[in-house]
Order: structure tokens, then sequence, then C-alpha cells
């Protein structure tokens, strides 16, 4: 959901629009920000900044549109609830923000130390030339169902590339930040090895 | 890991599992959901002051004043996060109902909640979370479990799973269906996708 277009472009969105990026974001940018700790990486946390920055921005908007929005009592009401959420998507993604400050203090073993061991973990994964993902994009793929695990951020070469679901198609060499269980990381690095074909299923292919 | 690892780890999974339960209770308007979100809240309160203090009392153990701060500040972050989650979950307690727009908002998000029940004949029945791999093989994360009138909040791997269990999963828009499936015992796992 994400547009790369700058940031005056909020004003042509719905109501409806607004939040979904706005939950999407949300929803991402707490891994960049682990993902920024764990790897010591200013460029993850200038994305984690830019997100906080284009949360804010879509908050303000949608704050704006219900205001306009209502006419009657009981319609500011249902908008005053809608606004709340908008409201606790954006201090989630002011906390990631606040998480990558911690960067400015230095590497910190203890941090990678303490986040390898969530429940969720948060890993790194190159991609094979062997491996039959590559020349596909993560849509195509649907790697999350097929593996339970997110990709969040795409390196290659020093460029990195976030939210790579629809647009980017993957390549040999591209690394992967991945968000999920242990079991699902192990399923997705066999994949990305090369070492087991991307499944197929006939009654779905055309 | 020492405590203050395993606190901050418990802290930051929390968190997470909080937001997950505080957008399935605002989707289903459902309280008893939103009612755990709000006392995960307190817990973490509780326990973000208890790593607040131990951390100062480290520094003064061990001189690492830096690992203090980092552990103040990121756990300050974390209940920063755990406040929002609550902030969700106060608007399902309220009597009125939030905008529909909403529901529909995080029906279009890219991370979207899902439930389904299980079925006698589905692989899930009978079985634990960790041996079906659900979310490896289906990729949704089952953060709920409602049966009969009880709920199991962030189930693990060893968490039992049983015929009539209502459970609530996070997800890909695109993993729903075979998560439904499986539950409803439409789609069978083969023996090469079960865990141990």
């Amino acid at each position: 959901m994400r547009n790369d277009d700058g940031d005056e472009d909020a004003g042509q969105y719905t109501v409806r629009e607004l939040l979904t990026e706005m939950k999407d974001i949300s929803e991402v940018v707490v891994d960049l920000a682990y993902a920024s700790l764990l790897f010591d990486s200013q460029e993850i946390g200038q994305e984690v900044k830019h997100l906080e920055s284009r949360v804010d921005t879509l908050n303000h908007e949608i704050k704006v549109r219900a205001m306009m929005a209502a006419r009657k009592k009981e319609e500011a009401v249902a908008l005053s609830g809608l606004l709340e959420v908008a409201e606790a998507a954006a201090l989630i993604s002011r906390a990631a923000g606040s998480m990558v400050d911690l960067l400015e203090m230095g590497p910190s073993p203890f941090l990678s130390f303490v986040l390898k061991d969530a429940e969720e973990k948060i890993r790194l994964l190159t991609l094979s030339e062997r491996s039959d993902m590559k020349g596909r994009t993560v849509e195509e793929l649907s790697v999350e169902a097929e593996t339970g695990m997110r990709i969040i951020a795409v390196k290659r070469g020093i460029r990195w590339m976030y939210d790579p679901e629809e647009t980017i198609k993957l390549k040999a060499g591209d690394v992967l930040i991945v968000r999920g269980t242990e079991d699902g990381f192990e399923r997705l690095k066999r994949f990305a090895s090369g070492e087991e074909a991307w499944p197929v299923y006939p009654e779905e292919e055309e | 890991m020492g405590q203050l690892e395993e606190m901050l780890l418990e802290i930051k999974d929390t968190s997470e599992l909080m937001v997950d339960l505080a957008y399935s209770s605002l989707l289903y308007g459902n309280q008893e959901i939103a009612g755990e979100v709000i006392q995960l809240h307190q817990r973490m309160e509780e326990l973000g002051e208890e790593i607040e203090e131990m951390a100062v009392r480290r520094s003064i153990e061990d001189k690492d004043v830096v690992k203090a701060l980092t552990t103040i500040r990121l756990s300050k972050s974390v209940k920063d996060i755990s406040y929002a989650a609550l902030k969700i979950a106060e608007v399902v307690r309220r009597d009125e109902a939030p905008h529909p727009v909403v529901q529909l908002s995080i029906r279009d998000s890219d991370v979207i909640i899902s439930t389904a029940v299980v079925q006698a004949g589905s692989d899930l029945a009978g079985s634990t979370l960790g041996r079906v791999r659900l979310a490896t093989n289906s990729g949704m994360y089952v953060i709920a479990i409602r049966r009969g009138r009880r709920y199991i909040y962030g189930p693990d791997r060893d968490t039992a799973v049983m015929e009539g269990d209502l459970l609530f999963a996070r997800g890909p828009p695109d993993a729903e269906q075979y998560f439904r499936d499986l539950a409803s015992g439409e789609e069978h796992l083969e023996a090469k996708d079960l865990g141990r």
C-alpha cells in the first residue's frame, strides 16, 4: 500500500485508504526498527524515520477528513473512534522512531542478544543463484502464505528496498530481511538456497 | 539468558501480541479480547518498572551505563506500543461502535486478522500448533484460541488444538483461505509438512 510519490499526495486518498496505509506502516515499522538495531543499520533507521513522518502526515490528513465528514453527533462519535485507531497507529510508528534513536549510542551486543531470541525472529537470508525464487516477485510467490515468513526489506548491492511485495523481482544475491518463526525460517532458507524447489500447485496454475 | 534480557524479551513479544489482539477485538467487536489487552497493559506497566529498576541497579554493579540506558529506552518504546494497543482496546470497550471504515481498513491491510473453527476432520483437531506447524504451513499465526467460554492468549507451539476451537490468527490476505480450509478439514497437510 505504500506510496513513494512523496507526502503531498495524501490529500487524494479516501479515509479508508489513509487508515489502511497507516495500519500497514505501523505493522512493518516496528520490525524495521528492531532490524535496524539488530544489524546496526543507519539506512534502515532512516527508513523508519521516513515512515514515521509519513504516518504523521497521514494522521493529520485523516483528522481533517473526519472533521469535514461529521455532520451529526453520532457521526462525530463514530469518527472519533476511528481517529483514535489512527492515533494508535501513529503512536506505534513514533515508538519505532524512538527505538532507532538508540543507534546513536553505538552497536549494542546486548540488544542483538535479546532480539535474537524473540518469538518471531528477524533474520537475514541471501538468495542463491540456484534458487527458483529469483526472477519472481514476493507477491507472485506468496512467500508469507507459503512459509509464514514476511519479507520486510531487500538489500541489493548497496541499495535497500522496502515493502518489496509487488514491484520487485527477486535476484540472486539479494539479501532479504525476514520476520517469522524459526521453523518458517528454516523452510524459507531451503527455498532461498535452492536446496528445494518452490512448490507448484497444479490446480492453481493456468 | 539473564533475568533482565528475559524480561525485556517478554515485554517485546507481549507488546506485539497486544497489537494483534487489539486489532482482532476491533475487527470483531470482541469485548473479551479487548479486556485482555487492557489487563496485559497493566502487566506491561509493572514489568516495565521492574526492568527500569533492575537496569539501574545493574549499572551500579557493572558500570555499564550504555546498557542501562539502552534497556530503559527500549523498554519505554515497547511500553508506548503497549499503550497504543490499549487505546485501540478502549475504543472497543466503549458503547458506541467506531465508524465501519475501521473494520474495512483492517481487512484491506497487508496484515489481516482472520478466524476459523476447527472441525472434527481437521488435521488440527487433537494436535498442537507446533505439530501441524500452522504458521509455517499456512502463513497464519494464531494469536488467540477460544475454547467454549475460555480464551487462550498467545498460544505457543505446544498448545493443543481441539475440535470446536475458534482460532484467531494474523497473516497475509492470501493465506486466509488455506488456513480456513485446514481448520474445516477441507484441506490436509502432507506427512512431510508435519513437525515433531
